[in-house]
Parts: structure tokens; sequence; C-alpha cells
């Protein structure tokens, strides 16, 4: 504002740095929804049991995995097609630590984020400087010759025969069974579902949002933009690193299989059909998906095209998303 | 009146291209300065330099006198010089009020900010009216405001306008134009680029004309309304 302006507004610079707009969207919607989620969570054990456990474990690996790729795809807009290498690497990380240090599971999860953040952080600078295709394309390279490290690297990595990993330990307490292994998982998952929720809603969370509805304007505003994406997708290869590590605590051999193009995509997906953009959907499509691709299970080769199917149907028929959809719905049904 | 912003000699270029070569203007402090010419002729180009989205290859920038030729496009805009971009550039999918956020985001003085955003909604009533909308679903001319709005939520020094009038009827350009008339009366600094240069000419007191990436002509805007050559290539008769 103008000078003569600036000196009739009030300057207070021991006012709080809190937002300076009250604004209430934590609706008891979302309050109930997270309230829900919690129940459940504590609940579950409680209930089932085995093999139960065991794909409850693997929907909350798939739920932190899907809220790495919301932050980066869903809050920053750029189409980064690496989250199964972190993933990797987060596993690799956390299983070699394991083997080599016997170190307690916390520092391993925490060394499995960090690594793969600092290798987010390294590619995201280089990669970031392209956008759309060719980031898609540029960080799709880098997935795929990562893959090709954990399959050939064998005196590390074991190669393709895979890696036998000791059972994750803290103090005398060692993880045997998917039942030991769950809370361990459970509680991982909702500090990275508070930390999600924290950072969409912090200054960087918008100066995410704000990149990704218009770089032009983002700069305008005195946004450092390139540091923003390559912060959203460090913090994406951060969570695909966590959720490597909460893998490595339930499983007794690992191998390289699974951390291709195919698990990258599978996790987009769920974002997508879930809703972009929104947390509840990432969750959501984790779950919801997830739990799909574990009925397909016994049939491979339909897999595939179901995948394709629901993408198709859910692209032509809710586009924002299984929640956006479901809200709208409800919505309806409740105004009548 | 001591020059706010100075381009001295500025020279840039992308890629092979050379989009600017010594381009020099002086924006004097409480003016409003046009810069015209016609499409492609380097007039976003020159506010991209001085915002520091675009690397200048030769020359100076001078603001405040300090030198910003080298700084950061972010330091810039706390330095306060902001950009209001081309083409109705809103966050589409956040609230108005929201995009007004967005615009003091490197502001740490709270309570000046909160004074601003009652400031900024007195210039613009229509976007008090639709602070809960989304940006994306307002008209032309309401975005034309709120792009504004924004801006002036960095509580700028120098407002870089560029194109306001673009895509807008006649009575909002004049709406638009009436609104950075009292925001220059209440003292703001506005460098305006635009294509309309009957009202450019009208509201400024000094403009320069581009050509080509090279400063073609300059002087009183008043003066340059009645010179033959500016009629006939911008003004159309």
């Amino acid at each position: 504002m103008s000078d003569k302006a600036a000196a009739m507004l009030s300057r207070s610079e021991a006012s709080p740095p809190a937002r300076w707009t009250a604004r209430s969207n934590v609706s008891p919607a979302r309050i109930g929804l997270l309230a829900l989620t919690t129940a459940v969570l504590i609940f579950l054990p409680f209930v089932v049991t085995g093999y139960v456990l065991y794909i409850a474990n693997l929907l909350l690996v798939f739920v932190v995995l899907c809220l790495g790729l919301h932050l980066v795809i869903g809050e920053t807009g750029q189409f980064a097609l690496a989250h199964a290498a972190f993933y990797g690497i987060g596993i690799y990380t956390s299983g070699l630590a394991g083997n080599a240090f016997g170190w307690p599971f916390p520092m391993s999860m925490l060394l499995a984020g960090l690594i793969a953040g600092a290798v987010g952080v390294v590619i995201g600078a280089v990669a970031l400087c392209m956008r759309d295709i060719y980031l898609a394309l540029a960080t799709f390279a880098f997935g795929e010759a990562l893959q090709w490290v954990f399959l050939n690297w064998d005196k590390v990595t074991g190669g393709p025969n895979g890696l036998r990993i000791s059972p994750a330990r803290l103090g005398t307490l060692e993880i045997l069974s998917d039942k030991q292994a769950y809370p361990v998982v459970a509680i991982t998952t909702l500090l990275m579902l508070l930390l999600t929720i924290l950072i969409s809603r912090s200054r960087l969370g918008r100066s995410f949002r704000a990149v990704r509805e218009s770089e032009v304007a983002a700069m305008a505003m005195g946004i450092p933009v390139r540091r923003a994406k390559v912060t959203a997708f460090g913090l994406s290869a951060f969570y695909a690193g966590v959720a490597g590590s909460m893998f490595a605590t339930f499983s007794t051999y690992i191998h390289p299989d699974s951390l291709g193009f195919q698990t990258t995509i599978l996790v987009l997906t769920m974002v997508v059909v879930g809703g972009l953009g929104s947390i509840a959907g990432a969750v959501g499509g984790a779950v919801v998906f997830g739990l799909i691709s574990e009925f397909l299970r016994q049939t491979p080769s339909y897999q595939e095209i179901i995948y394709g199917l629901i993408l198709i149907v859910f692209m032509m028929y809710a586009p924002r998303g299984l929640f956006a959809f479901i809200h709208d719905k409800a919505g309806r049904v409740f105004r009548g | 009146m001591p020059d706010l912003l100075e381009l001295a000699g500025i020279s840039a270029s992308y890629g092979r291209i050379q989009a600017l070569s010594n381009v020099s203007l002086q924006v004097p402090e409480g003016s409003i300065v046009a810069l015209l010419g016609s499409n492609g002729a380097g007039k976003t180009t020159t506010l991209n330099t001085i915002s520091r989205l675009v690397p200048v290859t030769s020359g100076n920038i001078w603001f405040d006198g300090k030198a910003i030729e080298n700084r950061a496009s972010h330091q810039v805009v706390e330095g306060g010089i902001v950009q209001v971009p081309e083409g109705r550039e809103v966050f589409r999918d956040m609230s108005v009020r929201e995009n007004l956020e967005m615009g003091a985001y490197r502001r740490k003085d709270t309570a000046a900010v909160r004074n601003d955003f009652e400031r900024v909604l007195d210039y613009f009533p229509k976007i008090r009216e639709r602070l809960h909308q989304r940006a994306g679903t307002l008209s032309g001319g309401e975005q034309q405001m709120l792009l504004i709005g924004r801006a002036l939520m960095a509580r700028p020094r120098l407002l870089l306008l560029d194109e306001p009038s673009l895509g807008l009827s006649p009575v909002l350009v004049q709406q638009i134009f009436g609104i950075i008339d009292r925001l220059n009366k209440d003292g703001l600094t506005i460098l305006l680029v635009e294509q309309n240069a009957a009202v450019a000419l009208t509201c400024s007191r000094y403009a320069y004309i581009l050509e080509n990436g090279e400063m073609a002509l300059q002087g009183p805007s008043e003066q340059l309304r009645r010179d033959d050559s500016v009629r006939r290539t911008y003004l159309g008769h």
C-alpha cells in the first residue's frame, strides 16, 4: 500500500504470526471422520486376526504412500512418478539397517524416511526444472533406473533372489507377527496422517496449492516456486521411505518385484480414484482400492483389466473422486 | 519527484531470441507511467525483468536507489514491487478470501495485514460480497479486481499492472481505471502496461512506447495523445 496509507495503518510487530483471518474449516464432519478412523484402527485388532491384520497392515502402508503422493500431486500439482523407488529405498534402508546394526525400529524408520527424502530432494532439484509430461518422464526414468539397481546390486539387495531381514526390534521386544506389527504400523500411519493435515493447513501447504493453481501468480506473490516444488517432492519421498520401513516391520523377506512402475501407478490410481487434492480422498482411495486389489489377487489376469475399468468409470462419472462423489450424493439426500 | 524505479539499458532474451535491447525508463514516485506497444513488443517482458521472472543479460534496474537486477523474485516482492500478471491468474480453486490471504504471503505484520484487508475491500465492494466464493467462479471484471486486490495485500510501493483492461467491457474498463486512479491518488506508484492506448494515455502522466523490444518513443502522455504517428498507429484515428 502507499506510504501515506501505510503511515495510517498501525504496524504491530508484536502480534502473533498466526493465521490472521478466523476461518473454521475444521468442520465437525472432518473431526468426526478423523475420530472414526482412529477408533477403527484401535478396535480392529480385537475383532479380527491373522490374515485380516496382515491386509490391514498392507493397506496402512498404502495409506502412507498415498498421503505422500497426495502432497506432491494433489497439493502441489506436480506429476512425479517415482514413488515406488522411494518406497524401495525405505524398505531396503530399514531392512539393511536392521540386519547390519540391529537398530530399534523407530530409528531405522526415521533413517529410511530421511534417506528417501534426501534422495527425493536431489532428484527433485533436477527433475522439477521440467514440467508436465517431461517431469513425469524424468521421474519415471529415475524410478525404473532404481528398480534396476535393486535388481542388480546383488551384494547389497540380494538382487532378484531377495533378502531375508531380521525382525524389527525395540529393546528386547521383537516383532514376529502381523498382530505385533499392527500397533506400530497403525500409530505411524496416524502420525503421518496428522503431519499431512498440519502441512496442508500451514503456510507451506498454502504455497503448495498456490503453485498448483498458478505458478505465475505464485511467483508474483513472492512464493519461491522451485523451492516449494522441491520441498513437496522431498516430503513425498520421505513419506514413501517411512511407508517402506512400515512394510519392513511386518515382513521377513524383501525383494524388488513390487518396486517398479506398476506400484507407482497403483498408488496414483488410489489417489486419483479417492479424489485428487483431498486428504480424505487419499486415505479412502488407498483403503477401497487396496481392498479391491486384494480381492482380485486370485485372478491376476483380470486384475489389470478391472483396474483400468475402474479408472475409466471414475474419470467419466466421478472425476473429482470417490469422496467428492459420496459427499455430493449424501448432501443431496440430506437436503432432500 | 525522485524516481522510484529506473531501468538503464536493459536487455533480455529468451534463448537466442532477443526480447529487449537497451530499454531505459523512469517511474517517478507517486506517478502513473504507461508502457505501450503492440503485441510482442516486449511490454510484459519488461515487467517480468523488473519482477525478476526474466533474467537481464545487461543493464541495471534501480529501485529506491538500490540495484535489484540480481535479486530473486520473492526478494523483490518483499522490497515492495508487486506485479499483477496478465491473463486472470487467480488461484481458481481457492476462495476469494484465500486469494487475498495469498497476497500477504510474505508479510509477518499480522495486524497491519488485517487492516489492509479491510482497505482492499473498501476499494472493491463487489469483492466483499464474494469472499467465500471460489475465485474461478467470478466474472472477468471481478477477477481483475481480485488480482489488483491480491497485489495490494502485499503492500506494494510500486504496482506493475499488466493489461488490466484485457477482455473487459468498456464500462468495466472505466471502473477498473477509476480504481487505478484512486490508488494512485492515495499515493501508490504504478507502472501500467496496456494495449488500450487511449485509456492508458488518459490516466498516465508519462508514457513510453516499445517497438520490437526497443524504446521507440516517449513523452508526456498529453503530448503523445496529440502526436500524429501515435494516433495513427495506436489510437486508430
